[in-house]
């Protein structure tokens, strides 16, 4: 049994599963934007990075660990209801690369405006978890108090979610808005408003993505999230843009294929390693593994 | 926003023709009298228009979003310089043949899977395509030269045009200005064929099918073919434009096609006018004027340009363009144009 956690292929799992939790969360923050308001959001990545760095300057004044988290998750909140109530709210029911546009374009704005205020070296917050790797019988486990740290708390936010939207009155509300807009708006249910709380939703479980990422041992800068943005998009592709648990397998599937094309192959193939998934994924059922079917005219 | 081009006085090919020589032809008058600065902008921006027309036709024309042209960019670019790196002697035409013709395949590849998503689904696939693809070169070193990229020296001026040039930089303004002419004949030729390609059959058949699929495929429009075409067509464009782009630099390399490059390549088309034949024309110039433009605002604003905020202007400003555009003026300065036009029009 030790041997086998210290074999290579354990290496390659626990590194895609460590990775693939922020692909996740990343997916699972966008199945929320599109679930409420049918925008794939192509700046969530920067907005998670925005938040992240305003936490990161908090902890340089002697903020803790768990308060830099707290205001990054607050400040990504702030930022996502803003974003959908400024720049998307105008574009409901233009055609639909007039969102994509607009966010393409706040992606660059954030990137710019993050890269002259932090410089483009990676920053870091030291999480109050050891880096270094488990050992069994003198060889390394490739797992750390962080890392578990990483996958239990990716676990708990997914929890957390999929509780406030099955069990509380507003997760009700928002299903209802996303689902039936104008039946729930008759109902009472203040649609607009629970639009806007989508995307605060949203951008705080981004943010958490940048976070964990930030807190690891190469830090985030910047463009960072470019990245886990294009696997997170594909996460949530593969398992159907609608689905929050397709997303989370998504996740966890790029991950590992990810992982172990770059432990075996080269890690400048990987991201081409995600797009055949994708493209393989589409064609087997092109409206996503974990949703039901729907049709589409022609 | 309604989609522009829906209607159209015909134009026969031969005003077409004449409109696009005429142009040309007062560009390269122009690139005479620029300093060699500027020629060289002009030339960088002539390449982006050729693929802001192959992007302006795949979203605009045929509605398919596509994130993704900087990746077909890079594989032309790549195609030309790998051959122009092993083959110095080849005639130019030829690399940019096959730079078209790569690029257009690399277009096929991607549009086999991609013709069957719609919006926002194609925009995330093709941008995933344009992430993966300069990591691709920097792995296969041998074949792409890696992170340091590949060099050839293949743009050299013809003797009979340096006789044109004579005192202290001669040899410098020749160059400019012949990297510049080549670059503008090239665009003007790419822009006669694209205007044609869009009062073509194949172009109205485009546009039916952007605006309803339904009555297309009644028509006896096979929709997944002419999807196809449109994306071949607009990779062929930028292909062409990244093997020019190369040839003028007289380099490759991974960081020259970014992921940003796909967001001014959005952001160009759309300040110019989405699917408009002159606002790719537009983007292009802006293209090769923005470090103009950049460094104005700069000193407008008192912000040191080599401070990390000046260093980042280009994109905070392209970024506050982009959405200003989309949310004020959707169909971006080729819409406003022909809005202040029917305006005057309809006064007398």
């Amino acid at each position: 049994m030790s041997s086998f956690l210290t074999s290579s292929f354990m290496h390659n799992i626990f590194g895609g599963l460590a990775q693939g939790v922020i692909f996740s969360l990343v997916a699972l923050s966008l199945v929320i934007i599109w679930q409420s308001t049918h925008v794939l959001n192509f700046a969530q990545g920067a907005m998670a990075m925005f938040a992240t760095y305003v936490g990161l300057t908090e902890i340089g004044r002697g903020v803790g660990y768990w308060w830099c988290v707290l205001i990054s998750v607050v400040v990504g909140m702030v930022l996502g209801g803003a974003t959908e109530r400024v720049l998307i709210r105008p574009l409901y029911g233009k055609p639909e690369i007039n969102p994509i546009v607009v966010m393409v374009g706040f992606l660059a704005v954030l990137e710019a405006v993050a890269t002259s205020i932090w410089t483009s070296t990676a920053r870091t917050i030291a999480a109050p978890f050891s880096q270094i790797y488990f050992q069994s019988h003198g060889k390394l486990v490739l797992l750390s108090p962080f890392v578990i740290f990483q996958i239990v708390l990716a676990i708990g936010i997914m929890l957390l979610v999929a509780a406030l939207f099955r069990f509380t009155k507003l997760g009700l509300q928002l299903r209802a808005s996303a689902l039936a807009p104008e039946v729930a708006r008759l109902l009472g249910v203040r649609v607009n408003r629970m639009l806007t709380i989508g995307w605060m939703l949203s951008a705080g479980v981004g943010a958490i993505a940048a976070v964990i990422l930030a807190s690891g041992s190469f830090g985030l800068f910047p463009t960072d999230m470019d990245g886990v943005f294009v696997a997170g998009f594909i996460a949530a592709a593969v398992g159907g843009l609608e689905s929050p648990i397709g997303a989370i397998a998504g996740g966890l599937l790029i991950g590992l294929a990810e992982q172990f094309i770059l432990a075996y192959w080269s890690p400048n193939v990987a991201p081409l390693g995600g797009v055949i998934i994708l493209v393989v994924a589409l064609m087997i059922r092109p409206q996503g593994i974990f949703t039901k079917s729907v049709g589409r005219r022609v | 926003m309604t989609w522009p081009g829906s209607f159209r006085r015909q134009e026969t090919t031969h005003v077409r023709l004449l409109t696009v020589l005429g142009l040309t032809v007062l560009t390269l008058v122009v690139t005479f009298f620029l300093p060699p600065v500027a020629d060289s902008q002009l030339a960088g921006g002539a390449a982006i228009t050729i693929v802001i027309l192959g992007l302006s036709w795949l979203i605009g024309w045929s509605g398919q979003i596509s994130l993704g042209n900087s990746g077909f960019m890079a594989v032309g670019a790549y195609a030309a310089g790998i051959w122009a790196h092993h083959h110095t002697a080849s005639p130019l035409i030829f690399t940019f043949l096959l730079a078209t013709v790569v690029g257009g395949i690399s277009g096929l590849i991607v549009a086999i899977p991609s013709t069957r998503l719609r919006g926002p689904y194609l925009a995330g696939m093709t941008l995933a395509f344009a992430a993966a693809i300069t990591p691709l070169a920097q792995n296969f070193t041998s074949v792409t030269g890696g992170e340091g990229g590949l060099f050839f020296n293949t743009l050299t001026t013809p003797a009979w045009f340096l006789h044109f040039f004579s005192g202290a930089n001669a040899s410098i303004n020749a160059n400019a200005q012949w990297t510049a002419d080549l670059a503008v004949v090239i665009a003007g030729f790419m822009f006669f064929l694209m205007a044609n390609l869009f009062h073509s059959r194949s172009g109205r058949a485009m546009r039916l099918v952007r605006d309803n699929d339904v009555a297309a495929e009644l028509m006896g429009i096979n929709l997944s073919r002419t999807r196809t075409l449109a994306f071949v067509v607009a990779a062929a464009f930028a292909g062409l434009g990244g093997s020019l782009f190369a040839i003028i630099n007289a380099t490759v390399r991974p960081e020259s096609f970014p992921l940003t490059l796909s967001i001014t390549l959005l952001t160009l088309m759309v300040l110019g006018g989405i699917g408009t034949l002159s606002g790719a024309v537009i983007g292009g110039i802006i293209y090769s004027f923005s470090a103009n433009l950049v460094s104005h605002v700069n000193s407008l604003t008192g912000v040191n340009p080599t401070s990390n905020l000046g260093a980042n202007m280009q994109g905070i400003i392209f970024g506050v363009l982009l959405i200003l555009t989309m949310l004020f003026a959707p169909r971006g300065i080729a819409g406003l144009i022909q809005r202040i036009r029917s305006f005057i029009y309809s006064r007398s």
